[in-house]
């Protein structure tokens, strides 16, 4: 028997649960298949984000710039992540890019603070946010552009990866790069582009996150990024699709926790999930063993 | 010139370490109180890295959660003496095993995930520990955190004030260093680095690799409890924002900084890492912006940190893998010799 | 051969660091001071007989860096004033500002390092509750006031006679909130309760509940969240199924984020709040969901209000943004310390002497009037302000019962 309250609560999850899918999008991409290890997801939020406001801010509500806007400055930043951040550790083990990302984070957060100041900025009015209410479910314009962009871009990044000739080279690359080379893929120039793409993705949820909560501000990544590296986690960090899944499932079962019980709970839900799941399939939902650790 | 420095001390080593401990037991008597109060905290973060040190740097464990064994120390030892009016001294073991057991309980699915898979694990599993202090009201005071906590007395003398406690703080950095030095020379540290440098080696030689696992998480986070034990008696007040993940990856940045995978390196690190963050303290906003530099800097230079173990995988670079290992051979030959 | 060479450089680069930072280690402390104040002083003030050095802890990095460069500009507007009508006493007033970035150990380090300074009298930080509280057994030590701007945890301003807080007033404020302007002013007959899970938001809502149930006012549902919570359409589905007339928000920097997602919800219930100051960053981040709101506050700052409007453009001036509340009452402590020094007289400015004036003093500005209760907790006066076409009016002066 489910009331109004739980179908409104479902779908209140759901809708968290793309923003989470969103951002696990990119970050699929970049840990899953391009096999490198990242911490500075949510600084490129941040920076699509600004990227586009500013471009709001100059030339006005177009969506569409704006896109544009964010989309070219998260790839810059992605190019410059990865000389910093790659390019010298390819061979090499994880941890050292790890580390390196996390200083880069930290270095972008901190300039973000000085450069665009620490206060909130207002994103107001940018889509004409309308309700639309479908019987008991009340849906507005913006949650709706959020689920149709996850799921178009899940959609066309599968189609890349396993359907392209570049795509392929990628996933080749991410399983074993002195045999790609051996075959005559540049390495280095697809693993970079692979990265640019998934930090222009990020860089593209920044601003979707940014009109869906109406406000931005240098901090604004941190704890949504580390909420998509568990979805991703959940979806075996191999499969963009089910990372997206991942995050869905994240967002259903924190809202029905905070449904039941309190909201000061919801990480206790997502994270205890998270654990419970990993505990019992170390691999998420990917079937698959033994592709990557 | 580094050479002749490494004779000298052979041939004075004895000397050398006493002038070294009549330094530190001295310190209080010439440094100022506020300078005493950065060395206090240096040396948390020596306990706090250390801990780590040991998971990350001589298992090769990849853990970020550090603060959340942090978190349980410190939150046992403030309720055990501030509910049960247990004495410091006392509820400093209690305190270090349940952050053991905590550890224990994230080692089980270590057992089966490696790498970015088990560094969620901690990260959430740090995440839940600050939120049950944050949420449990009736034990942890909620986030209102639990405040006038005593310093402890010894022999009669109350060790409150900076110069005083330290001398806690350096009493447990002392026996966190012999305790570890002793046991990393055991069978059980060579189990431990066998794990790092190649775990499926280890197995096949015959390695217990779940029970040296599950000790070595046990051992890294009784110390990180510790820490926060002890810390809990020196600032007087705890609550849950102390043990955000920002202080995990905090720690982890001075443990890559110092280096991993030696004693000394957790000691460098927080020395550099808190001097260094003292010092910028000239540009003002900018510090974090310099420090992080140096953290990418550090990574493109020595990726094993300032003193970190060059000859193991910690370094890095496959290929002088094999480098290293000959060097380790020729070494011994030569000790044999 | 390339490598070696920039590992050299490197090296050099990071030894040189160090010898700096050694080297700096020491005069670090006087270099941050902030010079200007003073200098400007000297040439209008006239006699002077010296200066008056206060410390500033304030986070200007990290998650509350927003609030602590609020702190550091609010000051210096405040001792720039003070220092250009002459002083107070003849003394100019010079504040002395480190960054604690929000971490208790550092802030209870400067907190000490600030102590030891015979020079400094008084000081004033931290933002958060849980710096405050380690700095609380310091200053008792040292016996050197602090006067936190923001510091709202019930058991801080009690912890020694040398804690103060302007911010410490939910035990006078809430029940009012609750009382008079739920129950009276704006007269429903049941709330639903929102609250941040902090120090603040605990006893808040506490001391609001209490208020409600004199008033005889039902609370349909009474609602916990994280600090760090971005995405809140889950407690307000829980709101909204309670049906209550009314959502009091006992918040700060999340009250935009918190109306603009009830608004896009499709919910239109009358809103209070209570916390975040009327400022003119709240009426840009809410833009028309604003509308209808009721604050409290004991002023508003915007351009437009003619008492705030100075502060306002010499904040904007020199920050890029429009202060918030927590800006004003640091503004409020440095006018306090100095008519506290200032009703000293011709005694000593001693750190005794500042901490047994302040009890007593009330500072009558730009904000209404502020004064300290027996325990150091600070006491203001609050008008109720409403939001018409973007705008915050006064509809209930100071005195409302």
């Amino acid at each position: 028997m489910l009331s109004q309250y739980m179908i409104n609560q479902l779908v209140n999850g759901l809708c968290q649960g793309f923003i989470y899918a969103l951002i696990a999008l990119g970050f699929a991409v970049i840990v899953g298949i391009v096999g490198l290890a990242t911490f500075t997801h949510g600084e490129i939020i941040m920076i699509g984000a600004y990227a586009s406001y500013y471009i709001f801010s100059a030339c006005g509500n177009n969506l569409f710039l704006g896109l544009f806007a964010s989309f070219c400055a998260s790839w810059l930043v992605g190019i410059l992540v990865y000389k910093l951040c790659y390019e010298q550790f390819l061979n090499v083990p994880e941890h050292i890019s790890l580390i390196c990302t996390i200083g880069f984070s930290m270095l972008l957060k901190n300039l973000a603070q000085i450069f665009f100041g620490t206060e909130k900025k207002p994103m107001l009015d940018i889509i004409d946010n309308r309700i639309y209410s479908l019987g008991p479910v009340e849906i507005s314009k913006v949650q709706i552009v959020i689920m149709v962009t996850v799921l178009a871009l899940s959609a066309l990044m599968m189609m890349i990866f396993n359907w392209t000739k570049w795509g392929v080279a990628l996933r080749s690359v991410s399983q074993n790069r002195e045999a790609a080379a051996l075959v005559g893929i540049n390495v280095k120039q697809t693993i970079m582009v692979g990265n640019c793409i998934g930090c222009a993705m990020a860089g593209v949820a920044g601003m979707l996150i940014g009109i869906y909560y109406q406000a931005i501000y240098p901090t604004m990544g941190a704890t949504l990024s580390m909420k998509a590296f568990a979805a991703a986690t959940l979806g075996g960090l191999t499969s963009v699709p089910l990372s997206a899944l991942g995050g869905g499932i994240l967002g259903l079962i924190e809202n029905l926790g905070i449904s039941i019980s309190s909201a000061s709970f919801r990480d206790v839900f997502s994270f205890g999930f998270l654990i419970i799941i990993l505990i019992f399939k170390p691999t998420g939902f990917v079937k698959r063993k033994g592709v990557r650790p | 010139m580094i050479d002749r420095m490494k004779d000298i001390y052979a041939k004075h080593k004895i000397a050398a370490w006493l002038i070294l401990l009549a330094i530190l037991v001295t310190m209080p008597m010439y440094v100022s109180i506020s300078n005493m109060r950065i060395v206090c905290r240096i040396m948390l973060y020596v306990i706090l890295a250390g801990g780590l040190n040991i998971i990350n740097g001589y298992c090769g464990q990849l853990c970020f959660g550090i603060a959340g064994f942090y978190c349980v120390g410190s939150y046992v030892q403030a309720v055990l003496m501030k509910t049960y009016h247990v004495s410091f001294w006392l509820a400093l073991i209690p305190s270090g095993i349940a952050a053991a057991l905590i550890g224990a309980l994230v080692a089980l699915p270590a057992l089966r995930l490696k790498g970015i898979f088990l560094g969620m694990i901690t990260i959430g599993f740090s995440e839940l520990v600050r939120l049950i202090a944050l949420n449990w009201t009736s034990v942890t005071g909620g986030a209102m955190g639990i405040k006038g906590i005593m310093a402890p007395k010894f022999f009669g003398i109350k060790l409150g004030g900076a110069s005083k406690y330290y001398y806690i703080f350096l009493g447990v950095v002392l026996i966190y260093l012999f305790c570890t030095n002793r046991i990393i020379r055991s069978r059980v540290g060579r189990a431990w680095l066998s794990i790092r440098e190649d775990e499926l080696a280890a197995k096949s030689l015959g390695v217990d690799i779940k029970r040296y696992k599950i000790l070595n998480f046990m051992y890294g986070s009784f110390w990180a409890g510790i820490a926060g034990a002890v810390y809990v008696a020196y600032s007087s007040y705890v609550d849950s924002t102390y043990f955000t993940l920002d202080e995990g990856f905090n720690v982890l940045g001075m443990l890559i900084i110092g280096g991993q995978g030696t004693l000394i390196g957790p000691i460098v690190g927080s020395v550099v890492a808190q001097v260094l963050t003292e010092a910028l303290r000239v540009i003002n906003i900018w510090r974090y912006v310099v420090y992080a530099g140096l953290i990418i800097l550090m990574m493109w230079v020595r990726p094993q940190g300032l003193v970190g173990a060059s000859g193991s995988m910690l370094a890095g670079n496959k290929a002088e893998k094999k480098k290293a290992a000959k060097g380790c051979v020729e070494k011994l030959e030569r000790k044999e010799a | 051969m390339k490598n070696r060479v920039i590992q050299k450089v490197a090296a050099l680069f990071l030894a040189s660091g160090m010898v700096m930072s050694l080297a700096a280690c020491n005069s670090s402390a006087d270099s941050s001071a902030a010079p200007s104040s003073s200098e400007a002083a000297a040439s209008a003030g006239g006699t002077s007989k010296g200066t008056i050095k206060f410390g500033l802890i304030a986070p200007l990095t990290g998650v509350h860096a927003e609030y602590g460069q609020g702190f550091q500009t609010a000051t210096k507007i405040a001792a720039d004033e003070i220092n250009a009508a002459g002083g107070v006493n003849g003394y100019q007033i010079e504040i002395e500002v480190q960054d604690s970035a929000a971490d208790p150990k550092t802030s209870a380090d400067i907190a000490t390092q600030f102590c030891e300074d015979d020079d400094i009298k008084a000081i004033i930080g931290d933002f958060t509750s849980s710096c405050c509280m380690a700095d609380a057994p310091i200053v008792d030590q040292y016996q050197c006031v602090l006067l936190s701007p923001t510091a709202s945890n019930p058991d801080y301003a009690p912890m020694s006679d040398y804690c103060f807080s302007v911010m410490y007033n939910q035990a006078n404020m809430a029940p009012w909130v609750g009382k008079s302007v739920i129950g009276k002013y704006m007269g429903v007959k049941s709330v639903a309760v929102m609250y941040l899970n902090t120090d603040w938001g605990i006893s808040t809502n506490q001391y609001l509940l209490q208020g409600l149930s004199e008033a005889g006012i039902q609370v349909l549902a009474d609602e916990a969240y994280e600090e760090k919570e971005t995405d809140f359409s889950s407690i307000i589905a829980k709101l909204k199924a309670s049906n209550a007339e009314a959502v009091c928000i006992l918040d700060q920097g999340n009250v935009p984020t918190i109306i603009n997602q009830i608004k896009t919800s499709g919910w239109g219930p009358k809103l209070v709040t209570q916390g975040p100051g009327a400022s003119q960053q709240m009426l840009d981040l809410c833009g028309k969901n604003a509308e209808g709101l009721v604050i409290t506050d004991s002023s508003y700052i915007t351009e437009d209000n003619p008492k705030t409007k100075d502060f306002y453009d010499k904040f904007y001036a020199m920050n890029q943004c429009a202060p918030t509340d927590h800006s004003l009452c640091a503004y409020n402590c440095v006018e306090m310390l100095a008519s506290a020094i200032e009703s000293i007289g011709d005694g000593d400015i001693t750190r005794e002497a500042i901490k047994d004036a302040l009890k007593t003093t009330t500072y009558d500005g730009m904000a209404g009037t502020v004064k300290f209760d027996e325990n150091g907790g600070g006491v203001r006066q609050f008008l109720i302000l409403g939001v018409k076409d973007g705008k915050y009016v006064v509809d209930e002066d100071y005195g409302y019962e």
